[in-house]
């Protein structure tokens, strides 16, 4: 449905997109994960087609959009990483007019209008000014804004940032079932992995422009599926336990926190028999052993070095 | 573009107190200031004449609309003045005249010319008094009347020409203050654009079903609509509320506003163009609004400047343009074709600032 092919986009000094591949699948919902400053928004804008490459192409059903972006704009709902609204207006002015512009007038813009009201969770609010709404209730009509010419795409860009549980996880399931009622298809801009992991039938990983992975969630796990995060807690921690464990060539990036070891592993090795002589050798007490899965923050780590949040 | 109308209208509609207030300081000014300069200004006087020659020249002297000149011992003259009792003092001699002042001022330029120029006349009646042998008294008589009955008229079409000057104190302040309030004003809602680009309510225009010029005129008709509202507000209190009468040319003005508050929408938008943020924009409207009052004559009448520098600047400044109608139909009674010319160069600066502005902000996005 949507494709980026080699997309870039060079800024003065930085170059925020570089060389991005990506598609869209009619009914998909696709997440773009990556910390800020990873391009993730001027991808996103040059997807909408609001600013154009500096080289590369974005195509609408294999048709570039570049010199014709009028089919794609019709098509595409997109809800701003800022509150893109009048604050001065009530939710409902605010909703009729990003209606109206979109030539919705009459009893057809009235009906819209209710449909996404509810659909936001703000009927009750309808005729309070946006500027006396809380952060989440903010959020949701943004999203709503974007709702009114029932657009075949939406593409949001990080829609949940700073705002309550209760309010990101109505929004999640907003956007859940927009997709499975209405066939919506979207694009999920975020770095939050939690969300992504939790929304997304596949998942790009940004990171200073690029694309470094990409795949569904399982996939993009199995790049570290060579090895385990084990995760063990001792009764007292011994030195000559952790010199042991050094020791060890097949145990990796020990990291110690009070009681509780963190190491990798390969797969293949049976690290409980090795854990066990380990400690009956250095009188140390074993309370736990744990294998964890790794996160898709594991995996941002393991590419990058980084953590995925600042 | 009549929903960006529509909303725009309802979000002036629940906050319109900037214009309010605006309008109200600009209508306090303009009014203390009018009045201010609507009384006499006392002139104290010493002479140094006989007593006869005194009385003639302070009667001549006295006819003045704007001065009040009354005659001291020479010692309390110059007291009045050092305590700055009042802005000038004069003593009068045979041939010329003293001027004591402490500061030059507005007044005091006017009223060194004004004396000079009764000087002269009685100069040029005693002039002819010796050449004729006639007395002096018939003298002045024959040069009033031929003041009167001019022989042939000389009718200036220049605005500074020295002859045609008028200074109408009250309608400088009006108009002055209302000119330059109003860019305020319209610069505010034309900021309002930076705003939503930066929001983003601008890109969800763009990707709607709203045309590229529809956008923009939505924003910038609505911005002339405010400020031209504003204008109209400021001169009706003062028609119909305070009963200045504006010569007779009230509905003539209210059209010779329309070139004006354009230009200025169409500077707004090219400052919109050129700034990098909202921070910029505003520092440099507040400065430039400032600058172009001044420059304009917005602050005090360009008849009284001399400088050829700052007569030069004026003449890029829209505010000049906006002056020259608005006294030209009320002060100077000129027609509206006769003000064909400013309301051309108002409308020519408008498209040409507009013009660079949409391509700059357009330019802006790739
Ligand atoms: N208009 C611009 N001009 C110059 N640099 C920009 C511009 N927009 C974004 N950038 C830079 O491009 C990089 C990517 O920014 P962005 O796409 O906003 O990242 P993200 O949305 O992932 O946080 C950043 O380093 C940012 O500073
Ligand atoms: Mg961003």
């Amino acid at each position: 449905m949507l494709e980026a092919v080699e997309l870039t986009k060079q800024f003065k000094q930085t170059k925020a997109v570089d060389r991005v591949n990506l598609y869209l699948e009619q009914g998909e919902i696709v997440g773009l994960l990556g910390p800020n400053g990873a391009g993730k928004s001027t991808t996103i804008s040059m997807l909408s087609t609001l600013i154009p490459p500096s080289s590369g192409d974005v195509r609408f059903h294999q048709k570039s959009t570049l010199k014709n972006p009028a089919m794609l704009r019709n098509a595409l709902g997109i809800v701003p990483q800022e509150l893109a609204l009048y604050s001065d207006l009530s939710a409902k002015e605010n909703l009729r007019f990003f209606g109206s512009i979109h030539r919705l007038s009459g009893a057809q813009l009235q009906k819209k209008v209710e449909e996404v009201l509810a659909l936001i969770g703000l009927t009750d609010r309808q005729n309070d000014l946006v500027k006396h709404f809380s952060g989440g209730m903010k959020r949701r009509l943004n999203i709503g804004a974007a709702l009114l010419h029932e657009p075949k795409l939406l593409i949001m860009d990080e829609p949940t940032v700073g705002i309550d549980p209760q309010s990101r996880n109505y929004i999640l399931e907003t956007v859940k079932r927009l997709n499975e009622e209405k066939q919506m298809t979207v694009l999920y801009t975020s770095h939050y992995m939690e969300e992504v992991e939790f929304l997304c039938d596949r998942i790009y990983i940004m990171d200073k422009g690029c694309i470094i992975a990409s795949g569904t969630t399982n996939e993009i796990k199995n790049i570290l599926s060579a090895e385990h995060t084990v995760e063990i807690k001792v009764e007292k921690l011994t030195e000559p336990f952790l010199h042991a464990l050094h020791a060890q060539p097949v145990i990796r990036h020990i990291a110690v926190q009070d009681r509780v070891i963190t190491m990798l592993s390969p797969k293949e090795v049976n690290i409980f028999r090795l854990l066990f002589q380990l400690a009956e050798q250095t009188d140390t007490v074993l309370m736990s052993i744990e294998m964890k899965t790794p996160t898709l923050e594991d995996v941002f780590l393991h590419l990058t070095g980084r953590a995925l949040r600042d | 573009m009549i929903s960006i109308l529509s909303a725009k209208f309802r979000l002036f509609l629940r906050n319109p107190w900037m214009v309010i207030i605006m309008s109200i300081v600009c209508i306090a000014m303009a009014s203390i200031i009018g009045a201010s300069s609507e009384k006499k200004i006392k002139v104290p006087v010493a002479s140094t004449l006989a007593s006869h020659e005194t009385n003639e020249l302070l009667q001549s002297l006295n006819k003045s609309p704007s001065f009040r000149f009354e005659l001291m011992e020479k010692s309390k003259m110059h007291t009045l003045v050092e305590e700055g009792k009042v802005e000038a003092g004069i003593e009068l001699s045979n041939h010329d005249f003293t001027l004591l002042i402490t500061s030059q001022t507005g007044n005091t330029f006017f009223l060194r010319q004004y004396v000079q120029k009764v000087y002269s006349e009685k100069e040029q009646a005693n002039a002819i008094a010796t050449h004729a042998h006639i007395p002096v008294e018939k003298a002045i008589h024959i040069v009033n009347e031929a003041k009167e009955h001019p022989a042939f008229t000389v009718k200036t079409m220049n605005f500074r020409g020295k002859h045609a000057a008028i200074i109408d104190s009250q309608m400088q302040p009006i108009f002055g203050f209302s000119l330059f309030f109003v860019i305020y004003t319209v610069a505010f809602q034309v900021l309002q654009l930076l705003k939503e680009k930066r929001e983003g309510v601008w890109n969800r225009m763009i990707l709607s079903r709203l045309k590229k010029w529809e956008i923009y005129t939505g924003n910038l008709l609505y911005s002339f609509m405010i400020g031209y509202l504003q204008i109209v507000l400021i001169f009706s209190v003062f028609r119909f509320g305070l009963g200045i009468r504006f010569h007779g040319q009230f509905a003539e003005l209210l059209i010779l506003l329309v070139p004006y508050v354009f230009s200025i929408v169409a500077f707004s938008m090219l400052l919109v163009g050129l700034v990098k943020n909202e921070q910029q924009f505003q520092a440099l409207i507040s400065l430039l609004a400032v600058s172009m009052a001044m420059i304009g004559g917005a602050y005090w009448p360009l008849e009284i400047v001399s400088s050829n520098v700052l007569l030069a600047l004026a003449k890029i400044v829209p505010l000049t343009y906006g002056m020259e109608l608005l006294k030209g139909a009320a002060v100077y009674g000129r027609s509206i074709t006769e003000l064909l010319y400013p309301m051309s160069i108002l409308f020519f600066m408008g498209v040409v600032f507009m013009g660079i502005g949409i391509n700059l902000v357009e330019r802006k996005n790739s």
